[in-house]
């Protein structure tokens, strides 16, 4: 092997572990939640040593800002898949939708646990919120200039429909138990919103 | 749950899927056209902070001094700024 190959096959095995710490977090995050998941619970699911997570992240607050990142990646992308010229508003809240149900336990775990997660973790939850209310913002600007929904401010309707969508998630043992509640609740979720703007 | 369908801002993290979004419509620019000048440099740090805290104020309504405070949070766990605050 050259020096050259054997430097490329230790970067891809370094990417392999880093992926494979990711994916171990995200599978104790979503059974511990983020107040189980400690570093050395995250290496056990790997069957790495401790130390080896610290290779990959400086601190333990490193590693969790990064698993909500990958939810919010994830979510995001899943939204993504619904850009289109001009989606409309039930365009959007049904790709939120969709989003959340994929990705609900997860989502669900750091809502719960959102004031007490690192302050980078915190700020990931709100820039994927902020992506969703602008999203919400530009369809909802294009409803108003076709006089379809009544004016409540772009921002007012944002935050219903995140704080809406959080409350059914975080008490979904609740509204859903043993099930998925954006599944059984997410269609009237969306029908509620778009009736409390109509004109 | 690995994903790898777009690249992310290295600045923000926001996630740039369309030429437009990066930095001077260029598909190998790290940055997004909000963090970074036309040309790919990165914008002063004090103005990337701001950009990202304006868009938590407008699209969330999140107090300005909270907003930025949280900007700063998450650009310091991003590559281009990792650990600053």
């Amino acid at each position: 092997m050259t020096p050259q190959a054997a430097t490329t096959q230790r970067a891809l095995q370094r990417e392999t572990t880093r992926r494979q710490l990711v994916a171990a977090g995200l599978r104790v995050v979503a059974k511990e939640g983020f107040a189980g998941a400690s570093t050395a619970a995250i290496a056990r699911a790997t069957g790495k040593a401790h130390g080896t997570v610290f290779l990959h992240f400086r601190t333990r607050d490193a590693l969790v800002a990064e698993l909500v990142a990958e939810v919010g990646r994830a979510m995001s992308n899943r939204l993504a898949e619904l850009e289109r010229e001009a989606p409309t508003l039930a365009n959007v809240l049904d790709a939120h939708l969709r989003a959340l149900a994929d990705h609900e336990v997860l989502y669900a775990r750091v809502l719960c646990e959102a004031t007490t997660l690192p302050a980078a973790a915190r700020a990931q939850v709100f820039a994927l919120q902020s992506g969703i209310a602008s999203r919400l913002r530009r369809a909802y600007a294009r409803a108003r200039a076709r006089g379809e929904v009544r004016d409540i401010g772009s921002v007012v309707l944002a935050n219903i429909w995140i704080s809406l969508t959080n409350h059914y998630l975080m008490n979904r043992d609740l509204f859903a138990p043993g099930a998925s509640v954006i599944s059984k609740c997410g269609s009237a979720l969306k029908a509620q919103l778009l009736e409390l703007i109509r004109p | 749950m690995t994903t790898e369908l777009c690249r992310s801002c290295g600045s923000c993290g926001f996630p740039m899927r369309t030429p437009d979004d990066h930095a001077g419509g260029d598909p190998d620019a790290e940055y997004c056209s909000t963090c970074a000048e036309a040309s790919g440099t990165l914008k002063p740090y004090d103005e990337v902070v701001q950009a990202n805290a304006d868009y938590l104020v407008r699209e969330q309504g999140v107090d300005l001094h909270a907003a930025r405070t949280m900007a700063r949070a998450l650009l310091a766990s991003m590559p281009a700024w990792q650990g600053r605050r």
